[in-house]
């Protein structure tokens, strides 16, 4: 695993108990466990179940090289789009520059826009808009909002080549008329911006400031791809037009109709632009050390702050002891291949590498990922050389040929016995001894269907066909393929067919019988008077009387009787085993309390308008009513004393708790289940049980 | 429920067949006079990929397709019962690997074959009618679920023979179950679908335990604690009439009803609330004359292509994960007349079998 190993690090707060239980879990140190030599080496062959694995996964990553799964080239764009540079462009108005125009040009918008082509009046223009930003004020000392429109456009570079970005323009809108309401305007959001900025259609002033022009002036500042902000002022002609909301097909777009050209109409905006380079990518000061700069003793602490370090804890000898390893930049230790995230990471695990068992921690420190090699599914693939996988299970074998051969030909016996030897199916078995003794087996004569020549379009002919069964010969260890035409019905299959049924699908017995008839057979001596007009304590007792009687009299019957057909558990159609239909327990009114409980929980979940620790009363009301069978009005007293002692712990503890379950006291009072006095005594169980938890915390 | 307005119209895809490939007709064999139900190739071991099987009648039939169009019989399994009749078949595997054919039909009970020992290894009781389908979970396949008549569906423990689940209940399904489908990744989440016209998705996530605890179980299979769930995550009205066949495709769910089509939705499930969510229809892929119920489509390996028969016996194979979907070829033969019940693709999609009602398996190879 060609992480960074991490067994240097040392647990120096060893004292410190409240943050070592959790590193303690994070990271257990090998060197806490002391090991015998013999366990030594133990636990080095248990690390070395890795190994395998491992190069298995080396050789797929190298053929993955040529052509990456759909998961890696996912990752591989993510990891570009972060990468990739853009410009920030931060647009403002200054107070002191803009004097003459004054506060009335307020609220301010800025768009981006792209012109659209179908323009049909010569005084008007069109333009699909995205990003409103709404400026309220000017860029002043002591006024923060809404002063700014910060936009993110792509990089010089994209701008002058890519025809999907070029013609873009940052447009300004001012509507002088509407200071009144700007004040509403306060921290609008995008979308909001975009809707208020359309409802309010009509006169206003508007400018544009061409994003190629504004590239021009960039490309001369050398210091922008340095990091290094720009700031420039650019004066804006606004003039007087109307707006327009156009929809086309979505409603984004935006018609300027200029009215009569004259020098009132216009006026001019000192607009200050700020340009900066930025990437996507967060960095973080501790990204900039490599690792030869830094003291090992500090390595571990830089090493978990950098964002795209993920920790790899392998487990071996038992989850006693584990291997530690950083990887950074989310890749993944056994591939190297970067991940993009944490997220990605985990995909790029489970997805590519399920011979290990993951699991995920994300705490503020770490991240981390537990490893250990998945034993479930752990099984040998390894094949002896010159031994054909794919014929292990399903091979052909010859009744008919067979036989022959074993009579006249050691050859023949050389070509069953080895192939007996390294089938390692234990499935085999079965039919081997018929293998050997006589080389006979129940098994199905091999039959090929060959094309069937009423097919016209069939591809075969009779010649390539011959051929065909000819080179196949030998490939399927001398059983032959028999060019014959037989209907399955017809052929000898057939037969064996039903020579199989015998043996083969041998079933337990499965004819479902109703239990109950079974019963009645047994019981229809007292049946009769049971249905009969007698008294019911008269009919009781003779029930009672007979059924004694019966018992031991007719138990060898009734067992046998019970013992000689199949019986099943009424709610899960399961057959029942003996001992379960002679016992005195009845799967008939069985309540599944974990099922009931989390489907009350389920229930309660549903509920909006329920607190959380509303229902909690609920739910362990509902629990304890259901477990003790709380049925009557009347049992609902004893219900509410018991309840308060078998909770009160947990109530006391809680007082919103305890303020519901007395809420729903009175609610059962409300409704006269519950008399004062029960009341009483719940609150003095569970004064009780407060003062208990008093106690221990005053001693 | 389905949402639908400016921009969400499913894409549907154009019955011109592409010829991306095309398929010529290389085998057929007339297994009897029986209807075919289900015909599978076993996905579950890389060694046997071009193993299949069918089942028809009281019958499973285990076959080997050969190069050059061939077609061999491996073995052959009758039921005691003579008046089984096997609707459905899955293939999976025991822990050691031996692979497993299971199947079930009008008896409802489900025959588990050891294709090793060619013997039973257990047979499955529980379901109180027929077995519509049945599916193997791949990534444990040693889990298989179980669809059923009887409304419910069933999760089985073939190396245990323990019944660890049923999806029925207050919000199971009204009618027959008639498919039911693992989800590929999330191993709690399957789909199921029948006669009620809903599709509906389930998390075993709540009741895992139960799916450990049935690996371990050392004692009698009939005395653990089979639970119910009883409550789908999800309950998708995506058509309105018998749907009879759901696959996923990764966290979308394809479906077919009895409305010439298949289609390609994504399930919105709301976390807090369960139960309740949206559907969006993202694709649909017609299928002519493929109007009666109990029609069933067959994906490749890696689900790029789907094939599906109809009831004038011609084949349809549509390219899964294109938009708009591509018909890839339209497979028809002149005597190949009957209604196909099911089709099987083979792993790499080259191969494409069907199996018909009037007994009759064709096989259809891709010219190169």
């Amino acid at each position: 695993m060609p992480g960074l190993p991490l067994a240097v690090r040392e647990t120096t707060n060893y004292g410190c108990s409240c943050s070592q239980s959790r590193t303690d879990q994070m990271c257990r140190q090998q060197s806490r466990v002391r090991l015998s030599a013999e366990e030594q080496l133990a636990a080095e062959e248990s690390l070395s179940v890795y190994c395998k694995p491992v190069e298995l996964y080396n050789i797929l990553q190298r053929r993955a090289i040529q052509s990456p799964s759909f998961l890696q080239r996912c990752l591989q764009y993510k990891i570009q789009a972060k990468r990739k540079r853009r410009i920030q462009i931060t647009i403002s108005l200054i107070g002191g520059q803009n004097a003459e125009v004054g506060e009335r040009i307020f609220p301010f918008y800025v768009l981006l826009a792209r012109p659209i082509d179908d323009t049909v009046a010569k005084h008007s223009s069109a333009y699909r808009l995205s990003h409103p930003r709404v400026l309220n004020n000017f860029n002043e000392f002591g006024k923060k909002d809404e002063t700014e429109a910060t936009f993110v456009i792509p990089d010089i570079k994209k701008l002058t080549t890519d025809a999907r970005v070029n013609n873009l323009n940052i447009i300004v809108v001012s509507k002088g008329e509407l200071k009144g309401g700007s004040g509403e305007n306060h921290l609008l959001k995008e979308h909001e911006a975009l809707s208020s900025f359309l409802k309010c259609e009509g006169n206003c002033f508007w400018g544009k400031i061409p994003v190629d022009s504004l590239c021009l002036s960039l490309e001369k500042c050398v210091t922008l791809s340095l990091g290094h902000r720009t700031d420039m002022l650019s004066a804006v002609n606004m003039q007087r037009s109307i707006v327009q909301p156009k929809y086309l097909d979505r409603n984004d777009c935006i018609l300027f109709q200029t009215q009569d050209m004259d020098s009132t109409s216009t006026f001019q905006v000192q607009v200050s632009i700020c340009a900066q380079e930025v990437a996507a990518i967060e960095t973080s000061p501790y990204d900039f050390y490599s690792y030869d700069d830094i003291p090992t003793s500090s390595l571990p602490h830089v090493i978990r702050l950098r964002t795209g370090n993920v920790l790899f804890n392998y487990r071996y000898y038992n989850n006693l002891l584990q291997k530690t390893e950083v990887t950074e930049d989310f890749s993944c230790p056994f591939c190297l291949v970067k991940c993009a995230s944490f997220k990605g990471l985990s995909f790029h695990l489970n997805s590519s590498h399920d011979l290990f068992n993951f699991e995920f921690w994300v705490t503020e420190e770490y991240q981390a990922v537990n490893v250990s090699v998945r034993t479930d599914m752990w099984r040998s693939e390894v094949v002896p050389d010159g031994i054909d996988p794919r014929v292990q299970t399903f091979f052909y074998r010859s009744n008919f040929k067979r036989r022959r051969r074993s009579k006249n030909s050691v050859q023949a016996a050389s070509h069953v016995h080895p192939h007996v030897l390294v089938s390692p199916e234990a499935a085999i078995e079965g039919s081997h001894e018929e293998y050997d003794n006589n080389g006979t087996c129940s098994s199905q004569r091999p039959h090929a269907y060959t094309a069937d020549t009423s097919l016209t379009n069939g591809c075969n002919d009779g010649g390539s066909y011959k051929d065909d069964v000819k080179s196949r010969k030998s490939l399927v260890r001398g059983a032959q393929l028999l060019p014959t035409k037989n209907k399955f019905e017809n052929g000898p299959q057939h037969r064996h067919a039903e020579e199989y049924s015998g043996h083969v699908l041998s079933s337990p017995d499965t004819t479902g019988v109703c239990g109950s008839t079974t019963q009645a057979s047994t019981s229809n001596d007292f049946a009769q008077q049971a249905s009969g007009i007698n008294l019911a304590s008269q009919n009781m007792l003779q029930f009672a009387k007979m059924r004694k009687i019966s018992d031991e009299r007719a138990d060898p019957r009734n067992r046998a009787l019970l013992q000689k057909r199949q019986f099943f558990h009424s709610h899960r159609a399961q057959p029942m085993a003996l001992e379960q239909v002679f016992a005195d327990r009845d799967s008939e009114d069985e309540v599944d309390d974990d099922i009931a409980d989390f489907e009350d929980r389920r229930m309660l979940d549903d509920f909006v308008d329920v607190t959380k620790d509303e229902k909690q009363i609920m739910h362990l009301w509902n629990s304890f009513v259901r477990k003790q069978r709380v049925l009557a009005d009347g049992h609902i007293p004893w219900a509410c004393e018991a309840f308060s002692q078998l909770h009160g712990q947990n109530l006391v503890r809680s007082p919103a708790l305890i303020w519901c379950w007395k809420l729903f006291m009175i609610k059962l009072w409300n409704h006269s289940l519950l008399d004062a006095r029960t009341m009483n005594n719940c609150s003095l169980i569970l004064e009780r049980c407060a003062n208990e938890n008093l106690v221990p915390k005053q001693s | 429920m389905a949402k639908s307005g400016l921009g969400c119209e499913p894409a549907v895809g154009s019955l011109t067949a592409s010829r991306k490939r095309e398929y010529k007709v290389s085998n057929r064999v007339h297994e009897g006079k029986r209807p075919l139900y289900a015909i599978a190739f076993n996905f579950i071991d890389a060694r046997y990929y071009d193993i299949f099987a069918t089942v028809g009648g009281n019958r499973v039939t285990v076959y080997r397709c050969l190069e050059g169009g061939l077609i061999a019989v491996l073995q052959a399994y009758v039921d005691e019962e003579k008046d089984e009749s096997f609707y459905t078949l899955s293939w999976a595997c025991d822990i050691d690997g031996t692979p497993f054919l299971v199947a079930g039909g009008s008896n409802g009970i489900i025959r588990v074959i050891n294709a090793g020992t060619e013997k039973i290894h257990k047979s499955f009781v529980g379901h109180g009618d027929s077995v519509n389908e049945i599916r193997t979970q791949a990534l444990k396949p040693s889990l298989v679920v179980s669809a059923s008549k009887d409304e419910s569906v069933r999760l089985w423990n073939l190396h245990t023979g323990i019944c660890i689940l049923i999806f029925a209940g207050a919000g199971g399904h009204r009618n027959e179950v008639l498919s039911v489908d693992f989800h590929p990744s999330d191993i709690y989440r399957i789909a199921s679908c029948g006669m009620d016209n809903t599709v509906r998705i389930w998390s075993m996530k709540e009741f895992w335990t139960y799916v450990e605890k049935s690996f371990t179980w050392t004692d009698l299979p009939s005395k653990f604690p089979t639970k119910y769930v009883q409550f789908p995550v999800f309950i998708a009205s995506v058509h309105c009439n018998y749907v009879d066949c759901t696959r996923w495709l990764g966290d979308f769910v394809l479906s077919k009803s009895v409305d010439n089509e298949i289609v390609l939705w994504e399930p919105k499930t709301k976390e807090q609330s369960p139960g309740e969510g949206a559907v969006d229809i993202l694709q649909k892929y017609p299928v002519p004359e493929c109007d009666i119920w109990f029609i069933k489509f067959s994906c490749d390996f890696h689900y790029n292509s789907a094939a599906i028969g109809n009831r004038e016996g011609k084949i349809f194979v549509w390219e899964l994960q294109s938009s708009p979907p591509g018909l890839i070829a339209r497979l028809s033969h002149a005597q190949c007349k009957s209604p196909i019940r099911q089709t099987a693709m083979s792993f790499d999609g080259s191969t494409i079998l069907s199996c018909c009602e009037d007994g009759s398996i064709w096989r259809w190879d891709t010219v190169s």
